[in-house]
C-alpha cells in the first residue's frame, strides 16, 4: 500500500493535456516523408544503391522488431529466425519453382509468420530474461536446421543462384540496382503503412495494454498471451517479407541471416532510432548502416570503435533514440518526463 | 429477486495459515453491500477469491446461477464480474480515452481487429463520450493517465469497470488515498451507479459505508463475523469489539 503522503503527492501533480492532435500530424507526414527521402536518396546517391537497398530491406526487418518489442514489450534476440526463414523460403522457391518477386515475398512472409506463430505459442508464456533465452534458442535451432539441410539451403556456402523475374513482367533487376532499390523502397513503404494501421487498430491498443500491464488486461477480460502470440506472428510475417526482400534484391541467402548477431544488430538499430515509434526503426537503420558505411570506407581499422562511440553518445544524450530527439527539437511531444 | 452472486463456504489456506474460512454471502440485483473488517481480516483475500485471482481451497462461487469457481479471472470478467482496484491500476502511458476505448472493445470482443481504425469503430466514440461525461472526465480525455490527479485516476477506475457493463461490481476502497477535496466526486459517482447493478464495496471509512450500504458484511480473521442491515451492524456489540482500536489505525 502506498502511504498517504505518496498518494497526496500524486494527487497534487499538475494535469497536462497530451499533445495528441499534433502528434497525429507528425504520424501522418512520417510515411510520405520517408518515401520522399528514399526517392531523394535515389537521385542523390546513385553510386550507393546497393547500400540503400540493404538499408530499406533491413529497415523493414527492424520495423518488425519494433512491433514485437516496442508495442508488445516482448524481449527478443531471435527475430532473425523469422527473417532468415523468410529469406530461405523465398530463395528455395525461386531456385526450384517460381521466381516471381511477389510470389517470393508472399512465401517468405508466410514462412516467417508460421514460424513465429508456432514458436510464439510455445514460448510467449515466459517473460523477461527467460523469454530472451528462449528466443535465442529458437534462432539457434533455425540456424542449425538451415545449416544441416544443405541440399535445400546450401548450408554454410549459402543459397545462391536466386534470379528473380522482372517485377510485374516489366522491370528487370538490372546490374546497377535501380529496380532493386525502388522495389525495396516500395515494399518498405507498404510495410510501414500496414504496421501503422495495426498499431492504431483495436488490436494495437490492446497490445500496448499488454506491454504495460498484462494482469490489468486479464482484469478487463482479455488474454495477454493470445495478443502477444498474434502480434509475434504478424511481426513474423513482416520479418519474413524483409528476408524475402533481401533474397530478391541480393540474390543470395546466407546462414548469418538467421543468426544471433543479426538479431542483436537489429535491436541496436531499433534502440538507436527509438522504440515504439515505427519511424524510429527506419531512421535507426539508416543512421546505423549509413554511419557504418562511411566509417568503414574512411577508416578501415578503427571504424568499430567509432560506431561504439556513436552508439554510446546516442544512448547517453538521447535515451529515447534519434526520433525522440527530433520530436524534442520540434516541441512536438512536450515531454514524456511527466508521464513516467 | 434472483441472486447474481452466490458465495458458499469459501475457504482458503496457505499451508497451515487459514486466510478465509467458510464464508458465504449472496448479492442480488440492486444490492448495495459493504464488506468491512479490521486490517488483516481477509477482505482483499476474499475479493481475490471471488474474482478468481487466487483459487479457493474449498467452496463454490456462482455468478448469475452459473458455477464459476473453476473459471479464470478473465472468464469471470467476461461473464460480468468486474472489480476496481484498491490502488488505481492503470496503463500509465495511455490516455483516459484510450483506457475506455480498450475496455469497451475488449467487452465486445473486437480487439482482434488488426486493420480497423479505433477512431472509426462504429458506436465506440459515442459510448466512450458518455462514459467520460458520466464521470466528469471529459476535460482530461486526452491526458496520459500517468499525469492525472489521483482522484481522477480513481474515477477512471470506476468508469473502466462500468465500461465493461458489469452485473456484479466490486469496488475495493474506491476513495482510498483521495484527498477530501476530491473525494466528493467519487461519492457522487458511486451514488449514480446503475440501479440494477449488484455492488459490493470494501471500505474502511465508516461514514462512506453508512452512506452507501443497505447491507453490511463484517469479516474478522478470515471469518464471517456477522451480516445484516446497516442499522443492525451499527448496533452489534461484536462489531464494536473487533473494530474499535483497529479502526483508528487505519486513518
Amino acid at each position: 500500500m502506498t502511504s498517504v503522503a505518496e498518494r497526496d503527492g500524486k494527487a497534487g501533480r499538475m494535469t497536462r493535456p497530451a499533445p495528441l492532435g499534433r502528434r497525429r500530424d507528425l504520424d501522418w507526414i512520417g510515411i510520405p516523408l520517408i518515401a520522399a527521402a528514399g526517392l531523394a536518396a535515389y537521385w542523390l546517391l546513385p553510386e550507393d544503391l546497393a547500400l540503400l537497398t540493404r538499408i530499406a530491406a533491413s529497415a523493414l526487418f527492424v520495423l518488425s522488431l519494433d512491433l514485437v518489442l516496442g508495442y508488445g514489450g516482448i524481449a527478443t534476440l531471435g527475430q532473425a529466425a523469422m527473417f532468415g526463414t523468410g529469406a530461405y523460403a523465398a530463395g528455395i522457391l525461386a531456385v526450384n519453382w517460381n521466381n516471381d518477386p511477389f510470389a517470393m515475398l508472399a512465401v517468405g512472409g508466410l514462412a516467417g509468420g508460421l514460424l513465429a506463430l508456432v514458436t510464439g505459442a510455445l514460448i510467449l508464456h515466459a517473460r523477461g530474461l527467460t523469454l530472451l533465452m528462449l528466443t535465442i534458442a529458437v534462432g539457434q535451432i533455425v540456424q542449425e536446421v538451415a545449416n544441416k539441410a544443405r541440399d535445400w539451403t546450401g548450408g554454410s556456402d549459402g543459397l545462391s543462384g536466386i534470379d528473380p523475374a522482372p517485377v510485374l513482367g516489366m522491370f528487370r533487376f538490372d546490374m546497377f540496382g535501380h529496380t532493386s532499390y525502388l522495389f525495396a523502397l516500395a515494399v518498405l513503404v507498404v510495410g510501414l503503412v500496414v504496421a501503422r494501421r495495426i498499431v492504431r487498430s483495436p488490436f494495437g491498443l490492446a497490445c500496448r495494454g499488454v506491454s504495460e500491464d498484462p494482469l490489468r488486461i486479464s482484469a478487463i477480460g482479455g488474454s495477454p498471451k493470445s495478443y502477444l502470440v498474434v502480434l509475434y506472428a504478424v511481426a513474423g510475417v513482416i520479418a519474413g517479407v524483409a528476408g524475402a526482400l533481401t533474397a530478391v534484391t541480393s540474390g543470395i541467402v546466407g546462414l548469418d541471416s538467421t543468426g544471433f548477431s543479426w538479431s542483436a544488430e537489429a535491436l541496436v538499430m531499433l534502440v538507436l532510432g527509438g522504440t515504439g515509434r515505427l519511424y524510429g526503426a527506419v531512421i535507426g537503420t539508416a543512421a546505423f548502416m549509413g554511419v557504418h558505411h562511411i566509417l568503414a570506407a574512411n577508416d578501415p581499422y578503427h571504424w568499430m570503435a567509432f560506431i561504439g562511440l556513436f552508439l554510446i553518445g546516442i544512448v547517453l544524450f538521447l535515451p529515447g533514440g534519434i526520433v525522440s530527439g527530433v520530436e524534442r527539437l520540434g516541441g512536438l511531444r512536450r515531454g514524456k518526463e511527466g508521464g513516467a | 429477486m434472483t441472486a447474481l452472486l452466490e458465495v458458499e463456504g469459501l475457504s482458503k489456506n496457505f499451508g497451515g495459515l487459514q486466510v478465509a474460512s467458510d464464508i458465504s454471502m449472496t448479492l442480488s440485483a440492486g444490492d448495495r453491500c459493504a464488506l468491512i473488517g479490521p486490517n488483516g481480516a481477509g477482505k482483499t483475500t476474499f475479493v481475490n477469491l471471488v474474482t478468481g485471482v487466487i483459487p479457493p481451497s474449498a467452496g463454490t462461487i456462482r455468478l448469475d446461477g452459473r458455477d464459476v469457481t473453476r473459471l479464470s479471472a478473465a472468464e469471470r470478467v467476461r461473464l460480468g464480474l468486474i472489480r476496481s482496484f484498491q490502488v488505481a491500476r492503470l496503463f500509465k502511458s495511455m490516455t483516459v480515452r484510450e483506457h475506455l476505448e480498450l475496455a469497451v472493445l475488449q467487452r465486445d470482443r473486437r480487439t482482434f481487429r488488426l486493420f480497423a481504425n479505433v477512431a472509426r469503430v462504429a458506436g465506440l466514440a459515442d459510448e466512450v463520450a458518455e462514459l467520460l461525461g458520466s464521470m466528469g472526465l471529459t476535460p482530461v480525455a486526452h491526458t496520459a493517465v500517468g499525469s492525472l490527479a489521483y482522484g481522477q485516476q480513481r474515477l477512471l477506475e470506476i468508469a473502466l469497470a462500468l465500461a465493461m457493463k458489469p452485473k456484479v461490481l466490486i469496488l475495493d476502497e474506491p476513495a482510498a488515498g483521495v484527498p477530501h477535496s476530491e473525494s466528493q466526486r467519487i461519492l457522487d459517482a458511486i451514488d449514480r451507479l446503475p440501479k440494477d447493478l449488484a455492488v459490493l464495496m470494501i471500505e474502511h471509512d465508516m461514514d462512506l459505508v453508512f452512506r452507501f450500504a443497505s447491507s453490511i458484511i463484517v469479516l474478522a480473521q478470515g471469518r464471517l463475523l456477522c451480516s445484516g442491515t446497516a442499522k443492525q451492524i451499527a448496533a452489534d456489540p461484536r462489531v464494536r469489539e473487533v473494530y474499535l482500536g483497529s479502526r483508528t489505525n487505519a486513518h
